[in-house]
């Protein structure tokens, strides 16, 4: 479709009483969970099912010398032990992406390991006991011979520094950028520069549910039940690897209890697996553990920020540069986990009108846990820089940090408008979210001053973050392919009922609820007589899952289309049957009939009964059947760079401000947030209670982000210093403050019904939030907090080094 | 996560169950298994035979009497922290079991096996010490009493051999008249503390009469904190905290580093909590 061609909308024949759009109508997948009815993939039970479990790494950076398998075979109730070697047959993992290093991934690791956690062996056996017996007696059968391990990104970027992959010139993946003149004009022009660096800590997106694969190769066919987000990429990269037909694999998604985009890439289990199953001609079932999960599946956020800022004394920023460098880990991963990086860079001006940013776009390889996507994609990362930037620029030139914002914030008649690095925003409330948020902070901030007033021990801060959400990406940055669509079909059947089949997979976000809202208005039907079939290879059509804050306009596009032309066909069954005019026949409340009169009617039921079993009905020369599909390929959204280096990598952009308030303790530096305000703008709301709850969970799992959730290594051999959830501290509901909401709709103008994504804003805000906040409340020290997590050890340290600055000054003659 | 195989034995008595434990080199005492079982899982604990002593008759007792608080070693800390009667004769028990766990811990875990796990940032062995409990323990050479200064060794270790048992913990009334305050700093409610205070202050006249200290989460095993004491007897919360910083740093001059935090910022949280716990009970104990 043209970008000049008029968005999707509603039918114009549909006069339905009822609409559904808009409306928060309750979630129809909870009550299966909810009630323990839900089925997972470990509650799977296949006759003769067997049990796998991967052997890993213990090693960061290693070659395998042997691996003694033995022991492990002879063990009472092995089935079968496998390496790479077995796997020879079995293609590498796809490596579409010209532009980064390549890796050539194994589906298990031959010679090399090169993260504690890689998967070098898979042990089958009648169950998990005795398969975790015989793996611990193939890791003392193997033997390795430790390499210098990689541990940060210093390391990887020093000179002579030990190589991950040796046919790379160094263990950079990519560093993109460009120096831009205007920029180095306006550092020139300005009153003052600094430089500073930001980080944000390593963490990974924690699903409840952890991954798991059971296959079955009865029936010639073989089937996959996984955990996943993306299950026709599963199914087409099964095929592709193992060398089997498309159509002779169908993955198949049981309940997923969330993915938060780890689930969005392919793992070595999901290729080893359905190996193991078609060989040994019988299920065999995977499912990680957590200790698994926690070095297994990929983990995010681990960037650096070398960053330059141009300021003058009126607080003006003229221009920044901002090195950003991802910490790949050992890069061993489909879909490669660069793409995060790009997106910092390209969102980290956020709702800000601030074209002058130059950035490079730097991933590093590592001897850790291969990196990869997370909620939120990068974009947490550049906001923390962002906001820390505007509130140092205004401590610096005693500028007022909220006048600073207001003086930067996008205002609507800029829009469209076009960021730095392409993004184009189409619509937005930028400005007004900001002053919403304000506004309903501004008695809760006057009230916790006053009621920590009298306490020395206290002190009251408060923090900014106005930030902007890609929704809808491409598909070619994470995964090299050139695709950014969706796909539904929708049948009505004999009786009436409606069934909306759809590319998307149900990962909790309530596309089930959200597609039976869509279809029930674009057809003019009950929403309860509309059934929804999600993440089935063999049910939906083709498409590319739940990712990117792609489920809601992906629906919408789609399933506008498939029901408008079905819709096109039934009102000319229906006209048939009516003896009327095609274009006079309109449909409401689940019937057709001529427009301004409502009898005589014709129901769906009678037109799918025509359409299916009684044909003579049919018009003459009519196509029996009722299905069609629709393929949404949005608008504006674009694939790779134009010859300026720009990209408008996303279909639509939703944007958001957050302001939390904190107390912090000085003597123990515990941050307690007292207050959390969220102004949400994502264009057209399908359900509100959906988009609250997402926001709600977002804002949760950025405030993991910021205070609590960390993977540390150690420096010097990158070992994961981490084993489970005593170490990596996931936030609870005691720790997560309740939030107080309020939104914007600003539709998109281009996309179908102005729908624009809301899967990411909640993690955006939290930590450039919480280190702003912090820092205010300890600018009489001179505090400026760079780095998350801030936890009470940070801000204890802030504070001595502070103090200790002080002390040494008042030393100073 | 699944452990290594291993036999279980469910004994009805404590000689039945002393008789279990000797039976093989490699056995261990199962009673709420918050901390064994995840150690089993993750393949950290392994052993032969596992006995659980859930069965074990009289064990589960909490009772009261003019000494203290007994509290039998399959008593759940859910159970003790629901006790009036135990509360109110050792207030301190229900105040540090609000800071253990989190309730579904609390229903199985139980007081003894915290004492017997010795993990150095629990909470239960510091008020051990604090109230100068006597830890009951039996194996193959009958009973014996030991007092908890000298229970725990270190960091997970007892006094407690193998083949034997602990089979209840004594917690003594504190002096009557006196305040227990037990305040920690951590992560997360009920994770366990980067530094934690259990305090017996008895105030008179707006002033510190006598304080009894004793800190964890900061070296491997609960600190008594003498320094602090003999500087806090007399303290009227009116003159300078440095006396109270430096009798601090003089009794945590061992304080551990680990990823969770380094020594000096334990020794800081630690200060912090006997300055604030000295001042809020100074201030309760002027108010009417």
């Amino acid at each position: 479709m043209s970008c000049l061609d008029p968005p999707i909308n509603i039918s114009e024949h549909v006069r339905h009483s009822t609409r559904y759009v808009g409306r928060s109508l309750r979630r129809r997948e909870d009550r299966r969970p909810l009630t323990g009815r839900a089925r997972y993939v470990a509650d799977l039970q296949l006759a003769g099912m067997v049990e796998a479990v991967v052997v890993r790494s213990t090693e960061a950076h290693a070659r395998i010398v042997s691996i003694d398998t033995s022991e492990a075979r002879a063990l009472d109730g092995v089935v079968a032990v496998f390496t790479a070697a077995d796997l020879a047959e079995v293609a590498s993992f796809p490596d579409y992406i010209d532009y980064i290093g390549p890796v050539r991934q194994r589906p298990l690791a031959e010679d090399r390991v090169r993260y504690v956690g890689a998967p070098y062996a898979v042990v089958v056996a009648a169950d998990r006991y005795v398969a975790e017996d015989a793996a611990a007696l193939v890791a003392v059968g193997t033997v390795f011979e430790p390499l210098p391990a990689v541990a940060d990104i210093d390391q990887a970027l020093a000179a002579g520094a030990p190589k991950l992959h040796d046919d790379w010139a160094d263990n950079r993946s990519v560093d993109i950028g460009a120096e831009r003149p205007e920029i180095t004009e306006a550092f020139r022009r300005a009153d003052h520069t600094f430089a500073e660096t930001f980080t944000s800590q390593r963490q990974t997106g924690l699903p409840i549910e952890t991954r798991g694969v059971v296959a079955d190769p009865s029936d010639g066919v073989l089937t996959v039940w996984s955990s996943t987000q993306s299950p026709h990429m599963v199914r087409s990269t099964i095929a592709l690897m193992l060398g089997v037909p498309e159509p002779q694999v169908r993955v198949v998604l049981p309940t997923v209890g969330g993915g938060f985009g780890t689930k969005t890439h392919i793992y070595s289990e999901d290729i080893v697996v359905p190996w193991a199953a078609r060989l040994l001609d019988r299920p065999v079932r995977w499912i990680e553990d957590r200790m698994e999960n926690l070095v297994a599946s990929v983990h995010a956020r681990d960037q650096r920020h070398d960053v330059e800022v141009a300021y003058d004394d009126d607080g003006t920023i003229r221009a920044v540069r901002c090195t950003s460098i991802l910490d790949l880990g050992s890069g061993e991963i489909f879909m490669p986990g660069t793409a995060p990086v790009f997106v910092t860079n390209a969102c980290i001006t956020g709702g800000y009108d601030f074209p002058l940013m130059e950035t490079r776009t730097v991933a590093v390889v590592t001897n850790k846990t291969p990196a990869g996507a997370y909620r939120g994609f990068g974009i947490p990362e550049g906001a923390l820089v962002m906001e820390r930037v505007i509130d140092r620029v205004a401590r610096l030139t005693g500028t007022d940090r909220v006048g600073l914002r207001r003086r930067m914030l996008l205002r609507r008649e800029q829009l469209p408008y076009v960021m730095h690095g392409g993004g184009r925003l189409d619509s937005g409330s930028h400005a007004e979210s900001f002053e919403r948020a304000l506004e309903m902070a501004e008695a809760s901030l006057a009230r916790i001053r006053e009621q920590h007033a009298d306490d020395p021990d206290t002190r009251v801060g408060v923090g900014y973050s106005n930030y902007v959400e890609p929704t809808s990406p491409t598909y070619h940055l994470t995964t090299g392919h050139w695709a950014g669509y969706d796909a539904s079909t929708i049948r009505v059947d004999p009786d009436g009922s409606v069934r909306v089949a759809a590319g998307l997979s149900a990962i909790g976000q309530g596309a089930e609820t959200i597609a039976a809202q869509l279809a029930a208005d674009a057809l003019g039907v009950a929403a309860d007589d509309v059934t929804v079939v999600l993440g089935d290879t063999e049910r939906s059509p083709y498409g590319l899952g739940s990712w990117g804050s792609r489920g809601a306009m992906m629906l919408t596009g789609s399933v506008l289309m498939a029901s408008n032309r079905l819709l096109d066909k039934a009102r000319a069954i229906a006209a048939h049957m009516l003896e009327a005019a095609d274009e006079d026949v309109v449909v409401s409340d689940g019937a057709f009939h001529v427009v301004g009169s409502e009898q005589p009617s014709v129901s769906w039921s009678e037109v799918a009964t025509a359409a299916w079993i009684r044909t003579v009905d049919l018009p003459p020369g009519t196509e029996a059947g009722l299905e069609t599909s629709g393929y949404y390929d949005p608008p504006y959204l674009e694939h790779e760079l134009d010859a300026s280096g720009k990209i408008n990598a996303a279909a639509s952009w939703s944007n958001g401000s957050h302001v939390g308030i904190v107390s912090v303790r000085l003597s123990t530096g515990e941050v307690k947030i007292e207050d959390y305000v969220v102004v949400h703008d994502c264009g057209t709301v399908i359900n509100p209670q959906l988009v609250d709850g997402q926001i709600h969970g977002g804002v949760a799992q950025g405030i993991a982000g910021a205070m609590y959730e960390h993977f540390q290594y150690d420096t010097e051999t990158a070992h994961p210093l981490f084993a489970s959830f005593m170490d990596y501290l996931v936030p609870t509901s005691a720790e997560v403050p309740r939030l107080r909401l309020d939104h914007f709709e600003s539709p998109s103008p281009d996309q179908p019904l102005g729908v624009k994504g809301c899967g990411e804003g909640g993690t955006i805000g939290p930590p450039a939030v919480v280190t702003g906040a912090v820092s205010d409340a300890l600018a009489e020290w001179g505090v400026d907090l760079t780095t998350c997590p801030v936890t009470p050890v940070s801000v204890r340290a802030a504070l001595r080094a502070a103090q200790s600055r002080a002390a040494a000054e008042r030393e100073q003659p | 996560m699944k452990p290594s195989a291993f036999d279980y034995a469910r004994p009805r008595s404590v000689a039945e169950a002393v008789e279990a434990l000797g039976s093989t080199e490699a056995s261990r005492v199962l009673a709420g298994g918050q901390s064994l079982i995840p150690a089993m899982n993750f393949r950290l604990a392994e052993m032969s035979l596992l006995v659980d002593i859930c069965d074990v008759d009289g064990l589960d007792t909490v009772s009261c009497d003019a000494a203290g608080v007994r509290v039998g070693a399959a008593a759940t800390q859910t159970r003790v922290l629901d006790d009036a009667d135990a509360a109110q004769a050792v207030p301190g028990l229900r105040a540090t079991l609000r800071h253990v766990g989190h309730l579904q811990i609390r229903n199985r875990g139980t007081v003894c096996g915290s004492l017997a796990h010795a993990d150095p940032a629990a909470e239960l062995p510091a008020l051990a010490l604090a109230s100068d409990a006597l830890i009951g323990i039996s194996g193959p050479r009958g009973r014996r009493e030991v007092p908890a200064a000298d229970f725990v060794t270190g960091p997970f270790t007892t006094v407690v051999e193998d083949g034997e048992l602990v089979t209840d913990a004594l917690f003594r009334r504190p002096p009557s008249g006196a305040v227990t305050v037990v305040d920690e700093v951590c992560r997360r409610a009920g994770d366990f503390a980067l530094a934690g205070l259990v305090a017996v202050v008895e105030a008179q006249d707006g002033a510190v009469r006598t304080a009894r200290l004793v800190g964890f989460g900061l070296r491997g095993v609960p600190t008594r904190m003498r320094n602090a004491e003999d500087v806090l007897a007399g303290w009227a919360g009116d003159h300078s905290i440095e006396a109270i910083t430096d009798a601090v740093a003089a009794d945590t001059t061992e304080v551990f580093d680990d990823t969770h935090a380094p020594g000096w910022y334990r020794r800081d949280a630690v200060t912090a909590l006997v300055v604030r716990t000295v001042r809020s009970v100074l201030e309760s104990h002027e108010a009417p």
